[in-house]
């Protein structure tokens, strides 16, 4: 239920901020690019795929999600060779020994989404406006074990209707004349680069949007392109 | 961690200009009527409906850390938010003894099910009077992160003044728990209410 | 957040038909091992999901990874599910409630809370043994079938995970429980299994006996009781079990190896049992489990904690007899001298209170709150 008020909260945020969230910087104060060849292992992406019933039920779709994994995975393989970065791809079944770090992550991003890019009611004064977090020296365990400088966290939820819940729609539109315009459905995702030896996040990137069915492989690539658009390589 | 910010983002959906966040200046400052604070460096003070009679003063984010500051609990009074009745509730006592503070404040936070670890109990002074510190280490069942917390308690003309900090314990308790322990050494009840500025 | 799961059920894919297993007395075999199923299935993508659970589990700190315990128990398991073995994966987990679980994929959950009740092997091989028999049978696919609605089915998948909110765990399991049939059929697989592996059957009906007993204490009844919701007991399972297990001759039950292996546990669980805050529940099963060989300074402590936080008529004067008893048995954990502090101090025996406290020192120097305890020996002293 926290995920779904949270969802809906931001896409209230947007609605009332869209001019406000364009100016929240995605980088850490005095960060402006990786250098080429930078180390950068990217850490298995946390995704859950959801169907919406007719209902409105977000439920989750574990073939959908799986399907999302591998096309996610698949696609930043492709996409590494233009990066200019020496990336790895940290497997699965490595990350259990990463498993706090990645706990301590989820919750920084929690902050990040909320306090940063969130309504600016809930703005941190003593951040200043500013993407100023960071893990501290504790992932300097990843550092050592992965050999890599900076690690790539992300973050995807998606959720499209079912096709009744597309029928109820269009059936909701009709009956309401058209002012009533329900949500099909959403996606949320986040993307975070945070530099190894000091646990500074120093780039941060967000999006909720309509929903981008990344269970398709063209799709996937559509999101991850999103979701690193502006990830910041020195050119 | 997780139901405060949810009381939050549901206060939003609800009305968004009964959540706000304000910065809490260095210096002195007074919570409630009687319990007065001199920190050191700005915290931020976030407030919204239905959060419970704790006021919440957070480093990194509600997600990340929160410092949970009591201020003149009466006899009685749930200590916490009421939003989930299905869970165990707990309320202050004016006859309670430092173990039973202890107590209560470990079924507050353990509400919906996580583990708990006392390190350490022991006698402190708190607002100048004599009080309890205690220490402790948790992880909550829904994010399944490590957490150390540090608490003062005391009880003054019979009404509960505390102080609860709990952050993850890799990186972010130790970053922030010496100023904590600053708030803590500088908390002075008051005989009489003061102007409330929060 | 609790991470509830639902799955899209009713794409109209079939089994095959699952073995009968009727009242005639023929013998029943195991099905041959599972294979994984396609991922776009009902079936496989309950798997897929309960493997991603697993994976949380795994790296979750509920995990008990003990290296004595968790092979023991894994052994246990294995026994039980003979050509099936390789693909049971047993966890611990640290959470004060009755309960054990197999999953479609194979993982298996134990509670701490079950294990702190059960007297011996045989009797947590009869609640492993139930589960391999639900698993065997394939009766959660056939729960995900007749669920309601899909999003019954998806929390009752998500029993399977790491655990939400307690509150919210009885309710679920209660209103999605296995049906009848297939608790029977679990019942009766599970005597079976038990009996193959060498442990007395007749363990079975005393597990749920004893749930009873605890059940039965408690103000409101057995409304319900989250402790046991996921495990219904009941006077006619515990006849039936009796029953199966009459024709079922020999076995052990290992009281002695189960007690000895789960000892340096007993003080943590019992500390966790405590903590619910359940106080009847936790003196009917105390009561019992003080009469058992191993470990009963433990539980006598336990109850004294029991009596002296509810503090109701009379109850100070029972934890005393309690801590007592406890300290007089010898080898009693040292807040049993705390607890006779405590109680001495609220009830202004200074003296005794200071001799209580000091003893705990002594016994724990390093204890978390040693601190605070000297502090009331200097209290006291005045």
């Amino acid at each position: 239920m926290h995920k779904i008020v949270a969802a809906v909260c931001f896409a209230a945020a947007a609605s009332i901020s869209a001019v406000a969230s364009a100016q929240v910087p995605n980088l850490a104060p005095g960060f402006t690019g990786l250098p080429k060849g930078s180390r950068v292992v990217m850490m298995p992406a946390d995704i859950e795929i959801y169907s919406i019933s007719a209902g409105g039920l977000p439920e989750p779709r574990a073939d959908w999600t799986e399907a999302a994994q591998r096309n996610f995975r698949s696609t930043v393989t492709r996409r590494q060779g233009t990066l200019g970065l020496a990336m790895t791809q940290l497997a699965e079944k490595d990350a259990d020994d990463f498993a706090e770090i990645s706990a301590l992550h989820t919750a920084i991003a929690r902050s990040i989404a909320v306090h940063h890019f969130g309504p600016s009611s809930l703005n941190l004064p003593t951040k200043d406006g500013q993407l100023d977090w960071s893990l501290g020296d504790s992932t300097q365990a990843l550092k050592k074990a992965t050999g890599a400088d900076y690690a790539v966290f992300s973050w995807v939820r998606d959720s499209h209707a079912s096709a009744e819940r597309q029928a109820a729609m269009v059936a909701i539109a009709v009956l309401s004349l058209g002012r009533a315009v329900p949500r099909g459905g959403q996606q949320t995702a986040y993307a975070s680069l945070v530099e190894l030896d000091t646990g500074r996040i120093l780039w941060f990137n967000r999006f909720s949007r309509d929903s981008g069915n990344i269970k398709d492989e063209e799709a996937a690539d559509e999101t991850v392109d999103t979701l690193f658009k502006n990830f910041p390589v020195a050119k | 961690m997780k139901t405060l910010l949810a009381v939050v983002l549901v206060a939003l959906l609800g009305a968004c200009t009964t959540v706000a966040t304000k910065k809490i200046a260095s210096g002195e400052n007074t919570i409630g009527e009687r319990l007065q604070v001199n920190i050191e460096g700005p915290w931020n003070y976030i407030s919204a409906p239905n959060m419970g009679p704790a006021q919440i003063w957070t480093m990194e984010g509600l997600p990340v850390d929160q410092l949970r500051i009591y201020s003149g609990i009466k006899d009685g009074e749930v200590i916490h938010d009421t939003r989930n009745s299905n869970l165990k509730s707990f309320s202050f006592r004016s006859n309670m003894q430092s173990d039973e503070l202890v107590s209560m404040f470990e079924g507050m936070l353990t509400r919906g099910g996580s583990t708990f670890q006392l390190s350490k109990v022991e006698p402190s002074t708190f607002g100048g009077g004599k009080g309890v510190r205690f220490e402790y280490a948790m992880v909550t069942k829904e994010d399944n992160l490590p957490l150390t917390g540090v608490a003062f308690a005391t009880v003054s003309n019979g009404e509960l003044f505390a102080l609860l900090y709990t952050a993850p314990r890799l990186g972010f308790f130790p970053r922030h728990q010496a100023r904590v322990e600053q708030i803590a050494r500088s908390a002075k009840i008051l005989p009489t209410p003061a102007a409330p500025k929060y | 957040m609790n991470r509830r799961r639902f799955l899209r059920a009713g794409c109209g894919c079939s089994l095959g038909a699952l073995p009968a297993f009727s009242m005639a007395q023929e013998p029943w075999q195991a099905p041959p091992r599972f294979v994984r199923p396609d991922t776009a299935s009902d079936e496989g993508g309950l798997w897929a999901m309960m493997d991603r659970e697993e994976t949380k589990l795994r790296r979750s700190p509920f995990n008990l990874r003990d290296p004595q315990l968790q092979p023991y128990v894994q052994d246990i398991a294995c026994r039980l599910g003979g050509d099936h073995c390789p693909d049971i994966r047993v966890y611990l987990v640290r959470t004060p409630f009755f309960n054990a679980s197999m999953a479609p994929n194979g993982m298996m959950q134990v509670w701490s809370g079950l294990m702190l009740r059960v007297d011996n092997e045989a009797q947590l091989a009869a609640v492993l043994g139930h589960e391999v028999g639900h698993y065997l049978e394939r009766h959660s696919i056939e729960r995900l079938r007749s669920a309601k609605s899909s999003s019954a089915v998806g929390q009752f998948a998500g029993l399977f995970g790491v655990v939400g909110l307690i509150g919210a765990m009885g309710l679920v399991a209660g209103q999605y429980a296995y049906s009848r049939d297939n608790e029977r059929d679990a019942d009766r697989i599970g005597v079976l299994l038990m009996n193959r592996a060498g442990y007395d059957a007749a363990e079975a009906a005393k597990v749920w006996g004893n749930l009873l007993l605890e059940v039965n204490a408690r103000p409101n009844g057995a409304a319900r009781n989250p402790l046991f919701a996921s495990h219904p007991a009941s006077e006619e399972r515990e006849a039936t079990l009796r029953e199966l297990a009459a024709s079922l001759n020999g076995g052990v039950t290992n009281d002695d190896a189960w007690q000895q292996k789960t000892a340096p546990h007993r003080r943590q669980w019992l500390q966790e049992e405590v903590k619910r805050g359940q106080h009847e529940e936790s003196i009917a099963f105390l009561t019992r489990a003080s009469t058992r060989m191993h470990g009963k300074a433990d539980y006598l402590w336990a109850r004294g904690e029991v009596y002296r936080l509810r503090a109701g008529e009379g109850d100070l004067d029972s934890a005393l007899k309690d801590f007592q008893a406890a300290a007089a048995l010898g080898g009693e954990p040292p807040e049993t001298h705390r607890g006779l502090g405590l109680v001495y101090r609220s009830t202004h025996r200074a003296a005794e209170a200071r001799a209580s406290f000091e003893r705990y020192l002594q016994l724990a120097p390093e204890a978390a709150d040693a601190p605070m305890v000297k502090n009331y020996i200097q209290e006291l002293s005045v």
